[in-house]
């Protein structure tokens, strides 16, 4: 497969609901790896931008939603440079920015067991933002850029 | 997910297949653990098989490991595909556990300079 430098860009959206259950994040990571793969997006893009909504989706199931189920929505939206998944839930209010950095350095007696969530989704994506809808709901965006293509 | 259980004299092989995940993990823990309980503390997870994992998968390969070295013995990990290399690697995992090319080297490494 090629792409003309110049050539326009694809353009493509996808959106699917999904209940906030973590029998689900199977079926969440092939709806992202579907909307990449129809954007032309490069594999290891992809398999990173899975990681990376995996671990948002299984932060609200487990937190987000801890008091009960509900929807988890997912828009995936590329330019074909760049995909954009917006992930929104109606569960507890969550601000990533508040979440403290992951250990990755000490040794293994000292290493805390959890709280790489978040860390590997910062370390997997371009771009992230958060939001708390004033209707009440959450909303983050993780932008990943697809790499350029080689020749060979 | 599937696990296989196989001993190799003092070794113990887990071979791991499929997607490792916040939905799976429990399983993996759950077979790690029941093995380390009945004193299989020298432990390789053979994931040749492992196309995906989360950090519910590191969870799991953490605390085996923590469990199994209290205890004397260790969990090691061979045939790491790279997207699951990745994750290790990010997660800073590859300085805390040790990782061969294949099965057969991560059973031999337990008889080879026991400390």
């Amino acid at each position: 497969v090629s792409r003309e430098p110049n050539g326009p860009a694809e353009r493509s959206m996808r959106d699917a609901t999904f209940e906030a259950r973590l029998e689900n994040l199977a079926a969440m990571r092939r709806f992202v790896e579907e909307a990449c793969r129809s954007a032309g997006m490069d594999a290891s893009a992809c398999s990173e931008l899975k990681l990376a909504v995996d671990e948002a989706c299984t932060n609200i199931i487990e937190h987000g939603y801890r008091d009960g189920a509900g929807p988890i929505a997912v828009t995936c939206e590329s330019d074909g440079e760049r995909m954009r998944v917006v992930i929104r839930d109606r569960g507890a209010a969550f601000d990533p920015g508040s979440v403290p950095a992951a250990d990755v350095t000490s040794g293994w007696e000292d290493r805390p067991v959890g709280g790489l969530g978040w860390h590997l989704i910062r370390q997997s994506v371009d771009e992230i933002d958060y939001e708390r809808e004033p209707s009440g709901g959450n909303r983050l965006t993780l932008v990943k850029r697809s790499r350029p293509w080689r020749s060979e | 997910m599937e696990i296989r259980v196989e001993q190799r004299a003092q070794v113990t092989v887990i071979a791991v297949a499929g997607s490792v995940d916040g939905a799976t993990a429990p399983a993996l823990v759950a077979s790690f653990r029941e093995r380390v309980g009945e004193g299989c503390i020298r432990i390789v997870g053979d994931f040749s098989g492992v196309d995906y994992t989360s950090s519910a998968g590191l969870r799991a390969l953490l605390e085996t490991a923590k469990e199994a070295r209290q205890r004397g013995g260790d969990l090691r990990l061979s045939a790491v595909q790279p997207d699951v290399r990745r994750v290790l690697d990010l997660a800073g995992f590859t300085h805390i556990l040790k990782v061969f090319a294949d099965t057969d080297e991560a059973v031999a490494s337990y008889s080879a300079a026991r400390s």
